[in-house]
């Protein structure tokens, strides 16, 4: 009888749940919509205003022509070619760019700023990220184990006898704090120096790379008019490595905490997230026994 | 206290090895991975800048009164439009991606972290605003695709359970139904949309497919997104169906990776337990048998469920325990 009970609730817990996802996507959707459809209207309107000057200017050119030119620079950017400047600018898949690219892959970043264009090289994507991801999956949670020995260690430093609780809440904050300056703090600052962007948009950069949405607006080493130091890529790359194990377990806590509050104790049953939650739990055992 | 303390350091240093073989593999698989792209996409990409080079010097040559500066400032105008999502082609009245569904369909792709990146918000108020709905949103993602997820396994195994009732046979029922949800996933969310695809869309069934796994696998490029082009008009139910299917698309295939991470640890960590029971012991000896009191349950537990070979194990098991008793 009270396994019915128990299932009711949970089927209610689901609907609940359901509602409040599309609740808010609906919320997101309308102040995207506010705040872009403006910005978006002015930026057609700028672009119209240039394409009707640049034919006034140069009169020899048709509307025609213009609009041809115009598809021939949008298939171009769309298959990675970048059109401003000469040819002399390198070729977008020499080896950096496609390691690069497949460390996107990997990870799920997926900027999409270089994407296959041939068939050959979808196909072969696909099957490098079947087998890519769950390696990349796998490799992340030791990093994270990795990171909570470190955390443990810590603890120890700061352990005084019955004062369990502070200490794990103050070792908590510590991990935070020193993962929140380290990963997403000061990267901003070395990717405004070096691509001369504000700090919000490093900011901005950092937190779509590191969640792994990607969306490839902001991408480092890409522009063509600045010459890139040759690690510049390479320690960018190990700071995406470290900082997506570290908001793993970030996001990992923010469900966790999310669950506990909607007091949604359900077991987990092997998903993807449960895999993550481990490296959380593993720290946990050793501090229940604090007390004995 | 200590002993936990101790084991998380000894477990450092006995993963090691297995990290670093992890880390090898990593690097190695991407290696391979960057060279096979190079190798594939590198002559085409080659093609197309020339095929650029070659439109543009055309095009400076049909117009002379065009000059080169002039043409770059274009170049440059045109891109930072698309960039912010502007459709070029035509005339101005065409309806803006801003709208309502672009915008839900934006929401989608940023908290399922697919992120096509071919919409992005371009003003400063909206990027902020975006971070922090990824921040909140994306946990609320994770729960939702791990509540989908077990509804799935548990209907799965509802369904092997009755008919392993009615058969006889809990094995053959299990192993029959898994197959059977797994290839109805397959085809469910990866084979058949392609179709729907490449009948409103027009593109390949192969395009169709790429498009599929890589938004199911949340990689999301954005070369390919559903309902951007806007010379075609697509039915009010597309774009609604489309995100059920990356709903539950994902939570199947966030199953289906999981149980290749589970097969790839299980493989590699086979006598998790033989290693772990002597590193407790070795601990407590370390330790100097101050707080230890020796643990019979897990001698045995070790030494019962290690009879796989792994001699040296469990003589270390053997001698550990003498030594502590």
């Amino acid at each position: 009888m009270s396994h019915l009970v128990v299932r009711g609730r949970r089927i209610n817990w689901t609907l609940v749940l359901v509602l409040g996802y599309l609740f808010y996507l609906l919320l997101g959707a309308m102040v995207f919509q506010l705040l872009e459809k403006q910005a978006e209207a002015q930026c057609r309107d700028q672009f119209q205003l240039e394409k009707l000057k640049f034919l006034q200017n140069y009169t020899c050119l048709d509307k025609q022509a213009l609009e041809q030119f115009v598809q021939v620079i949008l298939e171009a950017w769309e298959k990675g070619v970048n059109p401003e400047g000469n040819s002399t600018n390198p070729s977008n898949w020499d080896f950096s760019n496609s390691f690069f690219f497949a460390g996107t892959v990997v990870t799920t970043i997926g900027y999409g700023n270089l994407a296959p264009s041939t068939v050959a090289g979808q196909v072969f994507c696909v099957f490098y990220a079947l087998f890519g991801v769950p390696l990349n999956l796998a490799f992340l949670n030791q990093l994270g184990k990795g990171l909570n020995a470190h955390l443990i260690t810590l603890e120890r430093w700061v352990h005084k006898p019955g004062r369990a609780r502070v200490v794990q809440t103050l070792a908590l904050a510590l991990f935070l704090t020193a993962g929140t300056l380290l990963f997403l703090v000061f990267p901003p600052m070395i990717f405004s120096y070096v691509e001369g962007w504000s700090y919000g948009e490093g900011f901005y950069f950092t937190f779509i790379t590191l969640s792994t949405i990607g969306f490839g607006d902001y991408v480092v080493g890409t522009d063509p008019n600045k010459h890139y130091i040759s690690m510049y890529r390479s320690l960018a790359a190990i700071w995406i490595v470290f900082g997506l194990a570290w908001l793993a377990l970030v996001f990992n806590l923010g469900a966790d905490l999310m669950e506990k509050f909607l007091q949604l104790n359900w077991h987990k049953p092997g998903t993807a997230e449960e895999a993550i939650t481990k490296m959380e739990d593993d720290p946990d055992q050793p501090r229940i026994h604090i007390p004995s | 206290m200590c002993r936990a303390q101790g084991e998380a350091v000894a477990g450092r240093r006995w993963r090691l090895p297995g990290t670093l073989l992890l880390l090898l593999a990593y690097v190695g698989y991407l290696l391979l991975g960057s060279a096979a792209f190079w190798a594939l996409e590198g002559p085409a990409s080659h093609q197309s800048a020339q095929q650029l080079l070659q439109d543009k010097w055309e095009l400076l040559g049909n117009y002379t009164c065009l000059k080169g500066p002039a043409l770059e400032r274009l170049i440059q105008g045109i891109i930072k439009a698309y960039k912010s999502g502007v459709t070029l082609q035509g005339n101005s009245t065409s309806l803006g991606r801003w709208n309502f569904v672009g915008s839900f369909f934006f929401s989608v792709s940023a908290i399922t972290t697919i992120g096509y990146g071919n919409l992005s918000p371009s003003t400063m108020s909206a990027q902020i605003f975006c971070i922090f709905f990824a921040l909140f949103g994306i946990p609320l993602n994770l729960i939702l695709l791990n509540r989908i997820g077990q509804l799935m396994l548990s209907g799965v195994q509802r369904c092997a359970k009755r008919l392993g009732e009615k058969l006889h046979w809990q094995e053959a029922a299990t192993i029959l139904t898994r197959t059977c949800a797994l290839v109805t996933g397959l085809l469910l969310f990866l084979l058949l949309p392609p179709f729907l695809f490449s009948v409103i869309e027009g593109w390949t069934y192969e395009e169709g497919f790429y498009y599929s796994f890589i938004t199911l696998s949340t990689i999301g490029f954005g070369d390919y997104v559903i309902g951007m082009n806007p010379d075609l008009t697509y039915p009010c139910w597309y774009k609604n169906l489309v995100s059920v299917w990356i709903l539950f698309g994902m939570a199947w295939l966030a199953l289906v990776i999981n149980l290749c991470i589970t097969l790839l640890e299980n493989s590699s960590d086979l006598c998790q337990c033989g290693k772990k029971k002597s590193k407790e012991l070795e601990q407590e000896l370390m330790d100097g048998n101050k707080n230890s009191s020796p643990r019979p349950d897990d001698v045995e537990s070790c030494s019962s469920k290690d009879t796989k070979p792994e001699d040296s194990q469990s003589e270390w098991c053997a001698q550990s325990l003498s030594e502590t008793m």
